[in-house]
């Protein structure tokens, strides 16, 4: 075994693990607050372009005259009817809430 | 799977994710506090300090990190970087001389063992040997990862290696092989 070989080996082993013993909570204790995220100001471009939207599809259609015969026609259908679309609309929700929060879930865990 | 420096990067950039930096601290905080406890001479409480310093510079300038290093060569430069700002504070960055190294080895005390010896010989090299020999040797960086780290050319890392090495050779003749 030449020298190197035995410096480099005596030097390595002369660095131990050391353990965090709440270093590493410190550490965060320290940190900055996170960063605010533009929530609010994505909520309200949001909003904005659905409020847009609305009024643009309003002027197209003619003053959404197409509004009020759907409501003509949901009227005009069996009570029945009316209740499994009601349901359907609803579970679809449900499901699509559910997912969104199961996979949010799990990327947090991970 | 275990997620790597640069996927928990990723989200500490995107996110703002503290958790993931909180793992990479737990990565690193061994190898860093050994570091900077080699660099300040075993002052636990100061390369405690600095280590804790160099971890927070690190979050608040992540945006720096580009990727084309290792996540902890990157880190290992702002340690040194705190390090050397703290030294220079302390006027502690002139290195030992070899008349002091002379006189601070009393080959009279009887020494525990090889480890006591090669810490000692370690605290006496000047500063830019001792950090050398610490991240090439000790650390495992390569010659150019030490030379990013340090902020010199890379021939003079490998000089201050070899001379490093050669003192502790000096230093450490009763241990070595024969």
């Amino acid at each position: 075994m030449n020298q190197e070989d035995w410096l480099d080996r005596e030097l390595r082993e002369a660095a131990p693990y050391i353990d965090d013993e709440g270093f590493t909570a410190r550490v965060l204790q320290q940190l900055p607050p996170p960063r605010r995220r533009h929530d609010l100001l994505r909520a309200v471009i949001l909003l904005g372009m659905a409020f847009l939207a609305s009024v643009l599809a309003y002027v197209v259609s003619g003053g959404g005259r197409f509004v009020s015969v759907t409501f003509d026609r949901l009227a005009a259908l069996p009570a029945l009817w009316v209740f499994a679309l009601a349901l359907t609309s609803g579970l679809v929700i449900a499901a699509a809430g559910a997912t969104a929060a199961v996979s949010r879930s799990r990327a947090s865990l991970t | 799977m275990e997620l790597t420096d640069a996927d928990l990067v990723a989200r500490v950039l995107v996110d703002d994710d503290q958790h993931a930096f909180g793992e990479l601290v737990r990565r690193h905080q061994s190898s860093l506090r050994g570091l900077l406890r080699q660099l300040t001479r075993t002052d636990v409480a100061l390369a405690d300090d600095l280590a804790q310093q160099a971890f927070l510079r690190a979050y608040k300038n992540i945006r720096s990190f580009r990727g084309e290093a290792r996540f902890s060569t990157w880190l290992y430069r702002i340690a040194y970087n705190c390090f050397r700002e703290n030294a220079r504070r302390r006027k502690e960055l002139v290195g030992i001389d070899e008349e002091q190294l002379q006189t601070q080895h009393d080959p009279q005390v009887a020494d525990p063992g090889l480890r006591h010896d090669l810490m000692r010989a370690l605290n006496l090299l000047p500063l830019n040997e001792r950090s050398a020999i610490l991240l090439c040797c000790q650390n495992g960086l390569s010659h150019d990862e030490a030379a990013r780290v340090l902020d010199i050319p890379l021939g003079t890392v490998k000089t201050n290696v070899l001379r490093g090495r050669e003192k502790l050779k000096r230093m450490l003749a009763d241990w070595g092989p024969n």
